[in-house]
Parts: structure tokens; sequence; C-alpha cells
């Protein structure tokens, strides 16, 4: 391998197509060395990029996370600290972020038109508004379709909480759901010895054979294949990879003895086993009253949490190839709501990236004084999502059918902000 | 047509008089009986299907026939006792016989309504809509109860108002938030199964329709309004008609500032408090004016306070629209087009500036007008393809003038049957599954067979309902205790002890899928897969100890295979055949333990895809 350390699509498919070589075919010399060599190095170095998004539902707000506006009306109570970028400070909750400051980038100036949760929400997910007609695939599955390896035993695409799915893509980019981040997802577990189990996939397969003969050959096909690739999740080692009680107690201490703490330690756990796209949900941000005093106790969730996934992430050298993501589906408004809420605002808001290949320790664009609009540099939906894509060597512009047979790009719009990686 | 309207007089005469079944009446007054139809049917796709050398597979034995049709029609599987009496039952008609009686149970009004649900629910843009599935169930089951039309109950869908906890009627509008664009789009997709929103953004690319047409459509729904029940409990929403634009009727308090100022003003002191507006349109927005326009901080706005507020900006809020616009691409943000009500299969418009009700009520007349052939080939598409696993025309919503229709002969009969029968669902379905086409075996489909379909079933996946209701049906009331059981100690089982819906909801949020997709993009998840395979639910329920239907089998049976028959007729619905039979006697063999074998037999046949097909 040479000077880029990313997987392009050339190796990506060379490594496809080496899976389907027999060992023998690679012993008879009928495959070069060098992509034998290129293999090993590729699964050595587990080249295989990834993405945790941390989704704050519900709607974070600016002035109480990334975008403070200390002494001001609209800026309310909320203090600012200095972090490890000089100049560069962020809100006083946020002490443990502010260590890491210097491997995140901060985009202040996000600016979209969607200020309805769900729609703000699926579009903040897939790129695209939603149309009744079309369920467009989330941006995780539209990665993972790239990414993943189709021969791994974990699904390419794990979330905390009910996501946007898979739209056309279909069921291997479909999210699996924990429902408890950090113990066993449901019905993962055998209820029976091992043996037994393999005993009764056995009967199962017999039995399914005889409805294949007799007219079910495409079902019984499908089937078959689907509960393959289960139960191999099943009986796969990996599966431990879901189960964080192994980890030190003290680690879990500094992510925190929480869902949101416990969803990032999960998080990074099987971005290190080979899972492509993780999500993790903070809920509550939609701080309509008492915004303030719930903005400092989700912020004594999320700063440790991500404080610790960025530096976990960053000691284990899996933070080049790993982009984290914080965003929620709009900021919230400058003016302060006489229940001390803020409302909706899309207008102009915050989101962080880490890792990835991004640059950290910078801020890309700003918002006016008063917080009410960008100010310069905005930033679209669009534009971040090509961002995205960028970040994972994935061309944005890559077109899938429809059902309807309508060719859509994986981000239609928007162009990279090129200031992150630069 | 004159048939028709003396059908409909006879209904008016009859309606006075209080007789049970009066539509049955009907029915057999009629001069084309269900099975002659299904008949004609079937001889024109046999000439088709002889023509392209096409071998239409056998007729279903009865064990398979009784499965489908219950599948079909009551949503669950037949009881093992259900499947004995139809197999030893010698009357030639049985099979009408049958589904005339299936029919007529409350079970077929159950299951339509469930499966109108997804159909609607699976594409709504508006997520809070769910709070009305119960309401839509019960009154789309009424609806099938009352043997409504399907043109009477699209009309119900396109006009409906009100509370949508109260009126089921209101899904289709709730479910797309009242948005004109998604509503004309649903609109078109449901009732006429044409996907005119592809012409939303551009002309279509494949059909006539162009973009014009799709926002004419939009425009019979701009004023149409879904809005947030003040205080209720439980939170609830309202459908309501916006018939005067808000901007003219509420107007604006900076307007006419200096006249607002002077009546609040009560004592003349040249400034505005609190304790002055309490009682008038400004006292919901005071505060927040205050905290605005209050340069001297008294507490209080002045005249020239009040005059400097920045004014209200919903110059272009499209909430405000009481007519709909189609956007102009050049230049997205100006306001574009005001569009008139045309209905674009029939050109029907009108002339007039019509109501939101009267919009709404003129489209669904048109939508429903035996002159719009596609309202017609949608229903009947649909009902073909959900019966025999493939439409005439494929997806089933996306049918149109450039589409290739399969066997268009038996399709145009079909149309024509079902209009002239007064859009009656249950005749629709009497006449397709009197069908030889629908009572076929399945049979793999070659990919490289170019033949027209038909001449076999193709097995497809049952619908989550569909599921969950077989699971009660093998495990008896077994699902809903040990779904209990099965969670953890929270939560107290005095509130589960009725039939939990959650046994339910917990099948549907894992097995529930968009009914309009076509079958072969079904697939199965890694979700439903663990669960069947290792849910305690699942687990708890095959058990060969205790009070479960298994044990109580091998009690009845101590031979093996007849209890292995029993199993089959349980879970599958037919006898095992000989090799299965063999299959099983290996196992037991194998294994040794015979309630552990059974256990295992019993979980490979849940587990098995067969078990999960509509075949």
């Amino acid at each position: 391998m040479t000077s880029s350390s990313r997987v392009t699509l050339e190796t990506l498919s060379r490594r496809r197509l080496l899976q389907a070589v027999p060992a023998t075919a690679i012993a008879a010399g009928s495959v070069g060395l060098s992509d034998v060599v290129s293999l090993r190095a590729d699964q050595l170095r587990k080249q295989g990029r990834s993405v945790i998004l941390l989704w704050m539902q519900g709607g974070p707000s600016q002035f109480e996370t990334f975008d403070p506006k200390p002494g001001t009306t609209n800026g309310g109570p909320t203090t600012a600290i200095s972090t490890a970028v000089p100049g560069v400070q962020i809100a006083s909750t946020w002490t443990q972020t502010a260590k890491v400051l210097d491997k995140l980038a901060i985009i202040r100036s996000m600016t979209n038109k969607e200020g309805n949760h769900q729609r703000a929400t699926y579009q903040l997910h897939t790129g695209y508004v939603p149309a009744g007609s079309v369920k467009h695939p989330s941006l995780g599955a539209n990665i993972a379709k790239q990414l993943s390896d189709p021969a791994f035993e974990l699904p390419a695409v794990v979330s905390t909480n009910r996501t946007n799915g898979a739209g056309f893509l279909g069921v291997d980019y479909e999210p699996f759901v924990v429902g408890n981040p950090g113990q066993l997802p449901q019905n993962v577990a055998t209820t029976v010895p091992v043996s037994r189990y393999r005993r009764r996939l056995g009967l199962l397969g017999r039995l399914d054979g005889e409805f294949a003969g007799r007219g079910g050959r495409v079902v019984a096909g499908d089937h078959q294949r689907l509960y393959k690739k289960s139960s191999r999740m099943v009986l796969s080692r990996n599966v431990t990879a879901f189960d964080i009680s192994g980890e030190p107690d003290s680690l879990k201490q500094r992510y925190g003895d929480n869902a949101f703490g416990r969803g990032c330690l999960l998080a990074r756990r099987l971005v290190e086993s080979g899972v492509t796209f993780v999500e993790v949900h903070s809920r509550g941000w939609d701080t309509h009253q008492d915004n303030f005093d719930r903005t400092t106790t989700l912020a004594g969730q999320v700063d440790p949490a991500l404080g610790t996934l960025i530096d976990d992430l960053d000691s284990r050298g899996l933070l080049e190839k790993t982009l984290v993501i914080w965003m929620g589906e709009f900021g919230r408004s400058p003016r302060v709501n006489p229940q001390t809420g803020r409302g909706h605002y899309p207008r102009a808001f915050s989101v962080a990236l880490s890792g990835g290949g991004v640059r950290g320790g910078q801020v890309i664009g700003a918002t006016t004084e008063d917080g009410s609009a960008v100010a310069g540099d905005p930033v679209s939906v669009p534009d971040l999502f090509c961002s995205i894509c960028h970040s994972l060597n994935i061309d944005p512009r890559i077109e899938r059918l429809s059902p309807l047979g309508r060719p859509m790009k994986i981000v239609d719009g928007g162009q990279v902000v090129e200031q992150l990686f630069a | 047509m004159s048939h028709s309207r003396t059908i409909a007089l006879l209904a008016v005469s009859l309606l006075a008089l209080p007789i049970a079944g009066s539509a049955d009446q009907l029915r057999a007054a009629d001069p084309a009986p269900a099975a002659d139809v299904a008949t004609r049917i079937d001889r024109l796709i046999d000439a088709e299907l002889t023509a392209t050398n096409a071998t239409p597979s056998p007729v279903t034995s009865d064990f398979d026939f009784l499965r489908r049709i219950t599948l079909d029609l009551s949503g669950r599987l037949p009881s093992p006792r259900a499947i004995t009496l139809f197999g030893l039952n010698p009357d030639s008609d049985k099979r009408v016989r049958l589904v005339s009686q299936l029919l007529e149970s409350s079970d077929f009004s159950r299951v339509q309504a469930k499966y109108w649900r997804d159909v609607i629910f699976s594409r709504a843009t508006e997520v809070r809509s769910r709070l009305m599935l119960p309401a839509f169930e019960q009154w789309m089951t009424q609806q099938f109860e009352e043997r409504r039309g399907w043109n009477e109950i699209a009309t119900s869908l396109l006009t409906a108002s009100g509370d949508v906890r109260e009126n089921g009627a209101t899904a289709l509008i709730f479910a797309q938030g009242g948005s004109a664009a998604e509503l004309a789009a649903e609109t078109s997709r449901i009732f006429l199964g044409i996907q005119i929103q592809c012409a939303n953004c551009h002309d279509h690319p494949t059909d006539r329709w162009n973009r014009t047409q799709f926002h004419q459509l939009a425009a019979f729904f701009p004023r149409v309004r879904v809005r947030p029940i003040r205080d209720s409990s439980p939170r609830s929403f309202e459908v309501v008609s916006l018939d005067v634009n808000p901007r003219s009727r509420r107007s604006n308090p900076f307007q006419d500032s200096g006249r607002i100022f002077r009546q609040l003003d009560r004592n003349r002191d040249g400034r505005l408090v609190k304790r002055e507006v309490v009682n008038s349109r400004l006292n919901r927005v005071f505060d927040r004016l205050l905290e605005q326009g209050d340069k001297n901080k008294d507490r209080g706005l002045s005249l020239a306070e009040l005059r400097a507020l920045p004014q209200p900006g919903n110059a272009n809020n499209r909430r405000l629209d009481i007519e709909h616009f189609m956007p102009d691409l050049e230049n997205p943000a100006s306001r574009g087009t005001q569009m008139k009500p045309v209905f674009f299969a029939t050109r029907g418009q009108t002339a007039e500036e019509l109501s939101d009700v009267k919009r709404r009520q003129l489209l669904a007349d048109y939508v429903t007008s035996s002159s719009n052939p596609w309202f017609a080939r949608s229903m009947v598409n649909r009902t073909w393809s959900v019966l025999l696993g493939e439409g005439f025309s494929m997806p089933i919503d996306d049918l149109g003038p450039e589409r290739e229709v399969t066997h268009p002969d038996a399709f145009k009969l079909l149309c024509r049957d079902f209009v002239d029968n007064d859009y009656d669902i249950r005749r629709l379905v009497q006449v397709i599954t009197g069908t030889q086409a629908y009572q076929r075996q399945i049979r793999d489909r070659d990919v490289a067979d170019s033949a027209p379909p038909f001449a076999a079933t193709s097995p497809t996946r049952l619908r989550a309902d569909q599921l969950y209701d077989s699971l009660l049906a093998v495990f008896g009331s077994d699902v809903s205790r040990r779904s209990r059981g099965s969670r953890s100690s929270s939560g107290s089982t005095q509130s589960r002890r009725r039939r939990s819906p959650q046994g339910r909801n917990l099948v549907l949020s894992l097995f529930g899928f968009d009914p309009s997709t076509p079958p072969e993009d079904i697939a199965g998840t890694v979700p439903q897969a663990l669960f069947m395979m290792n849910s305690p639910l699942i687990n708890a329920m095959i058990r060969a100890a205790g009070n479960t239907r298994l044990a109580r089998i091998l009690e009845r049976f101590p031979d093996n295979d007849e209890a292995v028959s029993e199993v089959y007729l349980l879970v599958l619905s037919r006898e095992p055949t000989a090799n299965e039979l063999k299959i099983c006697r290996e196992y037991l063999a194998e294994v040794g333990d015979r309630g552990e074998a059974f256990e295992d037999l019993m979980w490979s046949l849940v587990n098995s895809s067969e078990f999960l097909s509509r075949r």
C-alpha cells in the first residue's frame, strides 16, 4: 500500500474479488503475490472506515453547546470556557470536550429550512426532505453499502434507537437496533445450548428444503440466506462486541454510567470489531422550557461521553479512520421565551465533526452577534453530507435506482466543505 | 347503467324494511353470478396461456386451498378441526360455499381494515398520525361491515373533517399532514394507481402526465389543514377547512396600531401595560412584545415603541395560503403560479371558486366517477395482486396509459364487473377467488420465463397481522399470556391481563411492511429471524411440558407418526409428506428424547419459510 491510507474503491473491489478466489488459486499462483500481501495488509490494518453518529434528538441549542454568546440577551445565562484551541470557546458545561477540541472541527454556520422534528430528522439522516413516494436510504445505509464487508458477521449499521432505515437499499443495510446499549441485543443469545441450536438449524434446513422442492425455491432460498446471516451473528465471537461488561470500570465511568455513555462505549467496540456505521442517541434536546437547566443536565451526559470517545478512539489509533459526527435535526431560537425555553431554529445552528481525516481544532463559519443568522461560510445539509462522503472516500454522486426506476444520488447538490480537510 | 340505477332504487326502498342481509338478496338478483364471471376470466387467461405454450399448474388440494383462503379472507390459519371437516366434506361446491361464509364473517372486515391501515400509514409523512391507528381501523372495519362500496369509502377518505380520534376517515389527510402536494400524490397512488407525483418537479419521465396536471390535482387540497386540538386529553388533532385567508381576517394589530393603542390605553397615560391588555388579543404576545420593544425598560409600551416593533414576517408563509401555487423552478424563492383544480384523468374542472369541502367533494366525484377508468383498474389490480401474488400490472400502484398490462381482456372484464356491481369489494373478492387462476398450486417461476403470469401462484410473505394471528391460531391464547411472562418483572400484570396489544404490536413492528411493495422486494430482516429463533416468547410456547399445545398433542398421540402429523396440521395446515415423515423419524431417533425432539420440530416448522408464506 502506498501513500494513501484510505480504502479506495479499487482496493475494495479487489478485496471482494479475492474473497471469491479459492485459496488453491492463490497457492497455484494464479493470483499475484502482491495482491495477497495487500489483502492481508488490508485486513491487518482494518482499513475499512466507519462512522459514529451522535444524534442529539430534539434539536440541540447551539448557544448552550458549540456557539455560546455569553453576555448577550440571546445568549442567556450560559457562560463560555476556553478550550485546547486558543481563541475558541464553547459552553462552559462542556469541560471534557473542551480538552479534546484540538481534535474537533466545529461548524457554526449550518443553515437549513426544516423546522419540523420529523421532517428535519428525516432530512438530516437521508439528505433528502421526505416524500411519500420514496423512502430514501439513510446516509448510514448508503455508507454501509459502499464500505461494509459482506462477509462480516455483525450488521453493517447499528443504532441505539429506532432511526431512518435503508429505504430501497434493502435488508443488508437496515439498521440493527439495540434497545439496551452495552448488553447483548434482544434475541441474540440462544435459549438452548449451542449444540442443540445447531441441530435445530440442521432440521430446519432439511425441512425447508422440502418446501423448496414444492414450488417454494425462491422463498426458501431467501429464507435460508437470512437465517444463515442471522445465525452467523448468533454464533459469532464478534457478538460480544455488543457487551461492554468486560471493559474496565474506570473507562465505563469516564464514558458515563447512563444510556448515552454506554452507547458511546458500545460504538467504539462495534467500530473496532468492524461495524461500519453506529448511531447513538441522546434524547431530550427539545428544550421549549427550562432550556438552561435541561441543557446543563444533558451536557453532563453527552460531554464526558464525547470527550472520552474521541480520546479512546485516538489512543487506539481508530480516530483517523472513524468519523465522529455530533448533530441534531436543527438548532434553537436565539430568543428565550417566557418559559426560559428556546424554540426550533434551522436557520443557524452548529455541527461538530472529529476524526476521519477532518482537521481538528478549527471553527468553520460563524453566526451574527445575536445568533439569528449565519455570518459567513454557510453550510447546507447537502454540503455537510458531501463532506461526510469525502471523509470516507465515497463519491456523493453515485446513483442508485429507486424502486420506480428513478436514479437518485447519495447526495443531491451541495459541495464538500474543503476547509474541513485542509 | 340502467341496471345499477334499478339496484340503487331497490336499495332505497329496502332501507325502509327491517330485513337483515338485504344486500345478499340484491346479489342473488344479479343476472351475472360471480361464478360465471370467474369462468369467463379463466377462459380468457387460459386462452392466453395456451397461446404462449405455458402449462398451468394443477388446482390446489383441499388442504392448500383452505389455508390460502383462510389467510386471505380471515387473516389466520385454519384450525386442525376445520381442516379435517373440510377435507371430509363431499360437497362439490364446498369451496364456493366456504368463500361466501368467510366473506360474511366479521374477520373479513377486520382483515381488510388492517390491510388498508398499512397501505395508508406506511407512506405517512406525518409521524404523529399513528395516534389515530385504532380510530382508523375501527372506522374501516365498520365500512366493510356496512358493505359500503369502494367509491363510498374513497369519498369518505377524501372529504373527511373533524377530530382524528373520532373520525377514522381523516386518516389519509392526517397521514400526509394536510399537505396539498402529498395529498395529491397519495390520492393518485391509492385511488388511481398512478404515480403522478413524479411530475411534481418535472414532467413525468415515462407517462404523459405533466407538471401542471400534478399541481392542478394539488389545487383540490390547499384549504385543508391538520391542527392540534388545544387541551385535548389524550392529545388529538383535527382536520379543518381554511376558507378565508387569515392574513385578511386576522387584522394585523400593527397595521392600525394607533386605533388599538387608543382603545387599550384606558388610563390615557400614553403607555400600554400588561394589566390593560389582559382581555385583548395582545395578551398572549405581550411579554414577547415587551421584551423586544420596551426600549426604556418601563415595563410598558408607548405608541412609538409599538410602531417600532418589527412586522410579523408571514408574507411568504404557505400555511396561510388558501390556494395552491406551482413553484417556479427557475426562481424557487418566488411564490409561483396559482393553480386551478383540474382532475387530470378526466379533465374534470370547475369555473367557480370553491370552498375546501366542496373542492374535496368535487374531487371525490371525479375520482369515483364511472367515466374515470383508473379508479376501478387500480382497485382490481391491487385486489388481484393480493390474492394471486402478482397483479396484471406491477407495481400495483404504478399503472398508467404507458404501462404494460398482462391478460388485458381478463383485466377489463373484472373492472367492468366491479363497476357494474357498484364497487362492491366482497363481490370482487368472490369473483377472483372463484377462478381456477386463484386456486392453482404454487410453482417457482423460471427467471427466463417470458410467458404471462397466472399459470401458477407464487408464494408471498404473510403480512404481519396474518403472522401474528397465525401464531395465535397455532399456540392458542399462549401468545398473549407468554408475552407477559417473557417481559421483565416491571409493569403490572393487571394492565396486561387482556389479550395484550403488545404481543401484536411487537410482531407488527418487527414484521410490518408496506403492502404496496412488490412481493419480490419484501425481504426478511435479521431481527425477525432472531425473534423467531431465540425469543423467550416463541421458545416458551413450543415447550413439550406444561400447558402447551405441543404437550397436549404428545399426550393424546403416543404414536410418533401420528403426533408428527398433528403438529404439521397445526403449524402448516397439512399432512407431512412421506419424505418429511422420514426426516422426522430420523431426527427423533437421533435425539432420543421425545419431548426435546418434538420441541425442535415445532421450532423448525414455526421458523420455516413455509410457515411465513402464503402459498
